[in-house]
């Protein structure tokens, strides 16, 4: 069974975030990015697949050369094989419209990545992209079975602690959950060592696609700002001694 | 005028969700400021009493397709079915939630109608003439502002909110059932059953206090502290997604969108960043105290009282001062 892992390569660790002079842009110190939390998970998801019914791993991610980072990570951690494909884009479309030209050109079973991204918190990437190659697809999966006759079984969240399980035909997408499988730690000899393994590299023109059909369209940014708090905040300050006393205070207060 | 606005109302147990009350108070409002009608858009098996909760709402029409192969279809046919109501109408705006079912389907339906969606999704105006959402980036640090176009179709999906009461409207909805052969609906997936979590010892619903705990304690050993105050306070324990993540907490002690939704009297959130899915499950708390390192944590957004400082600084001290306060 082979298994395309979809991961995203975001801002990892970020200081001093604030707004740029242009009121729709972010600026930050820290410029590593690091692999998106869930798609972590869908990979060790996948590694465990690949535990138990063999087959091979494809790591894939948009985006540039800096992305090539979270590919070696991904080697690192078990990956057969990466793919980075050379495109940045923060909207959804186009990023599904080119996800979709690349894996056609892979070969695989089933499509796993997380449910959203920390960067733009939109989760639409795999779902779209599943839509696009008329797979069926799985949101919020916390637990993955494969059975017999290509298809695979797929718990997933309905919220409040309800799910609901699913039989989907081969190939298939799922959008998993944090915590699906836990995280393994990478030893950084294996780390260093993964960075001599190759990155199959993609360009636009390599999946056919012109740049004006990639273009975002239909709305534009008018402001990005910190959010308003929904109440006026309290802050209380002082040794701790002080500040549980005056926390003591108000919450028996308001029981 | 501007086109129609188009609600995907959810539902279960042939009763609306809360979301879709919501959404459908947003939806009038819009409505009347742009001056275009409301359909809703309701799909399901036995739908008499999801119809007659929607008559309700000011809507203008309200489109139903009722099919037995409805009761348990899975994600891909339902979004085929929205998205086929959806060309009938040629909307200018299909709005739905943020909920779990609205997670798998706002991008599928959306990518079907080949229009953008804009999810997860905190509001939704119009200003200078332009609907205008506004949703977290970052995860949740900020706030993007988009202006949708006016000659597109967009999906937009809204997380949950506080309710909005509805404005009672003379308006009677003209019902109109659209036929659609559902069995005819290519789907490679099927939904095999639906599973009810087992209840544990403790009903997080019913606790006037929950402390909860998240990833900021860093420890499985050092989950006792907040155990402690919580014993201490006379409340219960409860935690974030993170923390059951890593397997310091069982899954029936978290809450969020994905577990209990709760809004005791007092809720203390100790290490807790403040993940949208979090907040979405307990920011209806009546008093929320937040202690966290980090005075950016979005945590502190729905916070009443805040302190920014050290969990096993600030914690034990509470502990100590509320057991004192017990003895005396």
């Amino acid at each position: 069974m082979n298994i395309v892992v979809c991961c995203k390569a975001v801002p990892g660790l970020v200081t001093d975030l604030e707004v740029g002079a242009d009121g729709t842009s972010l600026r930050y110190q820290g410029q590593l990015l690091a692999i998106n939390e869930c798609d972590e998970y869908a990979l060790e998801e996948a590694l465990d697949l690949k535990r138990k019914h063999g087959g091979q791993i494809t790591a894939i991610s948009m985006g540039n050369i800096k992305a090539l980072d979270i590919l070696y990570y991904a080697l690192a951690k078990g990956a057969d094989k990466a793919v980075r494909v050379d495109c940045e884009t923060h909207d959804p479309r186009v990023a599904s419209t080119v996800l979709a030209a690349a894996l056609r050109k892979l070969d695989f079973d089933l499509v796993l990545t997380g449910t959203q991204s920390r960067d733009t918190l939109g989760g639409q990437v795999g779902i779209a992209t599943a839509n696009l190659l008329q797979m069926p697809f799985s949101y919020a999966v916390v637990a993955v079975e494969v059975c017999e006759n290509n298809t695979v079984k797929a718990r997933k969240e309905l919220g409040g602690g309800r799910y609901a399980d699913i039989e989907l035909m081969f190939p298939a997408l799922l959008c998993v959950q944090t915590g699906i499988q836990p995280l393994t730690f990478v030893p950084p000899a294996r780390r260093i060592r993964a960075r001599q393994q190759p990155v199959v590299s993609l360009s636009l023109a390599d999946l056919g696609l012109q740049a004006e059909q990639l273009a975002p369209r239909g709305y534009r940014f008018v402001g990005i700002r910190p959010p308003e708090h929904m109440h006026q905040i309290e802050l209380l300050e002082g040794s701790p001694q002080e500040i549980a006393i005056a926390l003591l205070k108000r919450i028996q207060k308001s029981l | 005028m501007a086109r129609d606005i188009l609600v995907l109302v959810e539902h279960s147990d042939g009763e609306l969700d809360s979301i879709g009350s919501q959404l459908l108070a947003i939806g009038s409002r819009l409505s009347r400021e742009m001056k275009t009608k409301l359909v809703a858009a309701a799909i399901g098996y036995q739908m008499e009493n999801v119809v007659n909760a929607l008559r309700c709402h000011p809507i203008d029409r309200v489109l139903v397709v009722d099919n037995p192969d409805l009761s348990l279809a899975g994600a891909e046919v339902q979004a085929h079915v929205f998205a086929e109501m959806a060309r009938q109408i040629d909307p200018g705006l299909v709005l739905m939630g943020y909920s779990l079912v609205g997670m798998e389907l706002a991008p599928a339906v959306a990518s079907k109608l080949g229009v953008n969606a804009l999810t997860n999704c905190v509001n939704l105006e119009v200003r200078d003439h332009a609907l205008t959402v506004t949703r977290p980036v970052f995860d949740g640090t900020m706030h993007a502002e988009i202006a949708l176009e006016e000659n597109g179709t967009t999906v937009v999906a809204l997380q949950k909110g506080s309710p909005i009461a509805t404005i009672p409207s003379a308006k009677q909805a003209v019902v109109q059932t659209i036929p659609i052969d559902v069995n005819s609906i290519p789907s490679r997936s099927r939904v095999l059953q639906i599973i009810e979590e087992a209840r544990g010892d403790v009903d997080l619903g019913k606790a006037e206090l929950i402390v909860a705990v998240g990833r900021g304690i860093g420890d499985k050993d050092k989950i006792r502290f907040t155990a402690e105050l919580a014993e201490a306070l006379g409340g219960v324990l409860a935690c974030s997604r993170p923390v059951v993540d890593v397997g310091w907490m069982p899954r029936e002690c978290q809450v969020g969108a994905s577990g209990k939704s709760v809004a005791p009297k007092v809720y203390v959130a100790c290490g807790i960043s403040g993940a949208i899915q979090h907040l979405a499950g307990m920011r209806d708390s009546k008093r929320i105290i937040a202690i966290n390192k980090d005075r950016n944590a979005p945590i502190f957004q729905v916070a009443h009282i805040g302190v920014v400082g050290d969990l096993f600084e600030i914690i034990p001290a509470l502990t100590k001062a509320a057991q004192a306060s017990r003895t005396r």
